[in-house]
């Protein structure tokens, strides 16, 4: 019987712990007061599974699809409710258990950004089956039952990325791609059109696709150690802006020397704009994968309307000349640290 | 009838069913409640048969881990290498599909259960083997080799998410009559190797072999027990059961890739300690395992169903793990306390002090292990 002791004191520490440092969760505290009682018509829970909570852009969709959620049930006469069930870090099998909980909660709908495709058609087939339409934003499950996509064409990044570094190169140079999670099917697509852009280009040489994991501190490792090791490099293409999120390569790169062209511009990363060292920064509109997929979500369930499978999200270019014009956009969608510099 | 109720209620495990059934009915009071989509009944957020065959089907990859990790531990040992065992019996699996081509369902079940287990078997026998023969801890070999096994994974598949047969899906989610979405195979699949894994422990002379190792080394080297055989036969239960829990994984997902189970070794490695587990040694138990992967599952659906911020769930499990067993040795040092003031009120001379097993040369055998 002495077992309950250690069992005993796990569950109390763990309720405690979680009632006391967590409190509700902000973006559920609708949900909470009507899980007690169930929803009335007019009432929709929307699950929004990202890949991982610890990814500034997931941060903002989360807040674009609050956003939509607030403005859509002001406008509507309805209430629409967003339940954060995003994974601390990237793990498709723990998103086709989110899958399962946001169903046996009684979600509505579920917007998803898939961090294994394979891992999670599944689970979006089940719910389908069970009556709970599926979305998917930024990643996709492409053989599954879910009724829309939203992001960006991921080959076509790839391509435009590379195309923008050879531009900066004038056609020529070694140039490396760095190439974030390699389970990512969405990252592998964009190294392909990356390839595929630099192969127009005989002058271009790919010296090599550097994987990582996918924090700012290993991406930046990955950046220097690969200079090192290949001194007469010319240029990056960052087919994800994750070492851009330090200050380190600011001043270990030299921009006479090397370029940089990559994927996303969100507030830590403008500064490389700014002195030269990543010239162009092709940027998602992150917060919109919350906002349009929530919209969309909504079209298709309250307002009964036709919704396209595909809906193409456009690359932003993001250069010394729109550098604020993009901050104050980025301001507007919510980003709180947006330099003042880039603010005027 | 009698015997067999103070049976079961003096089982080291009965408080560890306690507890799972408090926090059962707790959560089922204080989850609130929605209208199911298909019935249009109004059913408990928490008490309803999907979120049940969910949180079970959640916890029964780490618990058929921990079954094997637990005989691990309490012979003195530990494995980190559990996850990657997972991701290299699964993605070998996919590319033995991939390379034979489409077979019958049975013929596709029969071949991934044989080959995942059959590599989780071999990676736990290296492992074993290593331990012995390089005579270095486990942790340093397991850490190694958690990085080796990924790693194969890894250039094996080329970072490839490997779809596998749908019959074999079919298979791991199968309703059994069920319907509804409900997929109790894995869950049944715990249950059924929780039940060996006591048998095994508790009835075998292997079993009382792992405890009588890890609970006095220096006394099963003198009663003549094979101490290699009996170490790298627990590395190799370990990895046996890594390979299990592989097969359902990927069954269950559909899809198997070098990332899949990465951290899981500490889940697994937390429900054994959760399940009444000594990391010194000598205690533990298959169920206890399961029952702490049940527990540490149902704390994070807890999270979810009581709406707290899951953000902080690692915190919440963290400091639960540390908490549970700080106050489980206090609660272990005041019995020994007492009875060691009981003994010696009552005049006994020359017995042990405290219980075996609560002091003693740990420090001293856990030298000679390594």
């Amino acid at each position: 019987m002495k077992s309950w002791i250690r069992a005993g004191s796990f569950v109390l520490t763990a309720l405690t712990v979680a009632a006391c440092a967590g409190g509700k969760d902000a973006a559920s505290d609708s949900g909470a007061k009507t899980a007690a009682a169930p929803k009335t018509a007019g009432h929709y829970k929307i699950a929004v599974i990202a890949k991982s909570s610890n990814n500034p852009v997931f941060l903002a969709a989360r807040t674009g699809a609050e956003a939509a959620a607030k403005e859509i049930s002001e406008k509507n006469g309805i209430q629409v409710e967003v339940d954060w069930l995003t994974p601390p870090t990237e793990d498709g099998q723990v998103q086709a258990q989110r899958i399962q909980q946001a169903v046996n909660d009684g979600a509505d709908a579920i917007l998803i950004s898939c961090s294994d495709a394979g891992k999670v058609t599944g689970a979006i087939n089940d719910a389908v089956d069970r009556g709970v339409p599926v979305m998917t934003f930024d990643s996709d499950a492409p053989q599954s039952k879910r009724f829309a996509y939203y992001g960006v064409d991921d080959v076509k990044t790839g391509r435009e990325t590379m195309a923008e570094l050879v531009k900066l190169l004038g056609g020529k140079g070694k140039v490396a791609i760095l190439a974030g999670n390699q389970n990512a099917p969405n990252l592998q697509h964009r190294v392909q059109g990356a390839k595929e852009e630099a192969a127009k280009h005989p002058g271009i040489q790919i010296l090599g696709t550097f994987n990582h994991v996918e924090t700012p501190q290993d991406a930046a490792a990955e950046v220097i150690r690969v200079n090192n090791a290949y001194p007469d490099i010319q240029g990056w293409a960052m087919i994800g802006g994750w070492p851009l999120f330090t200050q380190t390569l600011l001043t270990d790169i030299d921009p006479k020397r090397i370029k940089i062209a990559s994927v996303d511009a969100l507030p830590e990363q403008l500064a490389y704009v700014d002195k030269g060292v990543a010239p162009v920064l092709l940027a998602q509109s992150v917060y919109l994968w919350g906002s349009v997929g929530v919209t969309t979500i909504i079209d298709k369930i309250h307002f009964k309307k036709e919704v396209p499978q595909s809906i193409p999200m456009e690359l932003v270019k993001v250069t010394k000349a729109n550098l604020n014009d993009w901050g104050k956009q980025l301001k507007a969608w919510g980003f709180t640290n947006v330099p003042a510099a880039y603010l005027k | 009838m009698r015997a067999i109720l103070r049976r079961i209620l003096g089982s080291p495990e009965i408080g560890l069913i306690v507890v799972v059934a408090i926090v059962t009915i707790v959560l089922t009071a204080l989850a609130g409640s929605h209208v199911d989509r298909r019935t249009g009944e109004v059913v408990n957020n928490f008490l309803n048969s999907n979120t049940i065959i969910q949180t079970l089907t959640d916890s029964s990859f780490f618990a058929i881990m921990a079954i094997g990790a637990t005989m691990v531990i309490i012979s003195g040992g530990i494995d980190l290498s559990v996850g990657s065992i997972y991701a290299l019996s699964g993605v070998t699996m996919a590319m033995v599909f991939r390379a034979v081509g489409p077979l019958s369902g049975s013929a596709t079940v029969a071949l991934g259960i044989l080959t995942c287990a059959g590599v989780g078997l071999l990676c736990g026998l290296v492992n074993g083997v290593l331990v012995v023969g390089l005579k270095v801890h486990p942790f340093i070999i397991t850490l190694g080799t958690m990085w080796v096994l990924r790693g194969i994974a890894f250039v094996a598949t080329k970072a490839e998410s490997i779809l596998v047969p749908q019959s074999l899906t079919a298979w791991t989610k199968a309703s059994l009559g069920l319907g509804g979405g409900l997929y109790p195979v894995p869950m049944l699949s715990m249950i059924l190797l929780t039940a060996l894994g006591a048998i095994y422990l508790t009835r075998t002379v292997m079993g009382r072999h792992i405890f009588a190792f890890g609970g006095n080394l220096e006394a099963s080297r003198f009663a003549g027990l094979s101490l290699a055989r009996i170490q790298i036969g627990v590395f190799a239960m370990s990895g046996l059961t890594a390979g299990i829990a592989a097969f359902l994984g990927a069954g269950f997902y559909g899809s198997t890739s070098s990332g899949d189970a990465q951290g899981y070794e500490l889940y697994v490695i937390a429900s054994a300690v959760v399940g009444g587990a000594s990391l010194l040694g000598g205690k533990g138990s298959a169920v206890g395992g399961m029952l702490g992967a049940l527990l540490i599952v149902l704390i994070r659906q807890s999270i979810r169903t009581l709406h707290f911020d899951q953000n902080y769930e690692w915190i919440v499990v963290g400091c639960a793990i540390i908490i549970a067993v700080v106050v489980d040795q206090w609660s272990s040092k005041a019995t020994a306390r007492r009875l060691s003031l009981s003994s010696s009120a009552s005049g006994a001379s020359g017995g042990p002090a405290v219980p075996p097993g609560l002091k003693g040369p740990k420090s001293e055998e856990k030298q000679l292990r390594s």
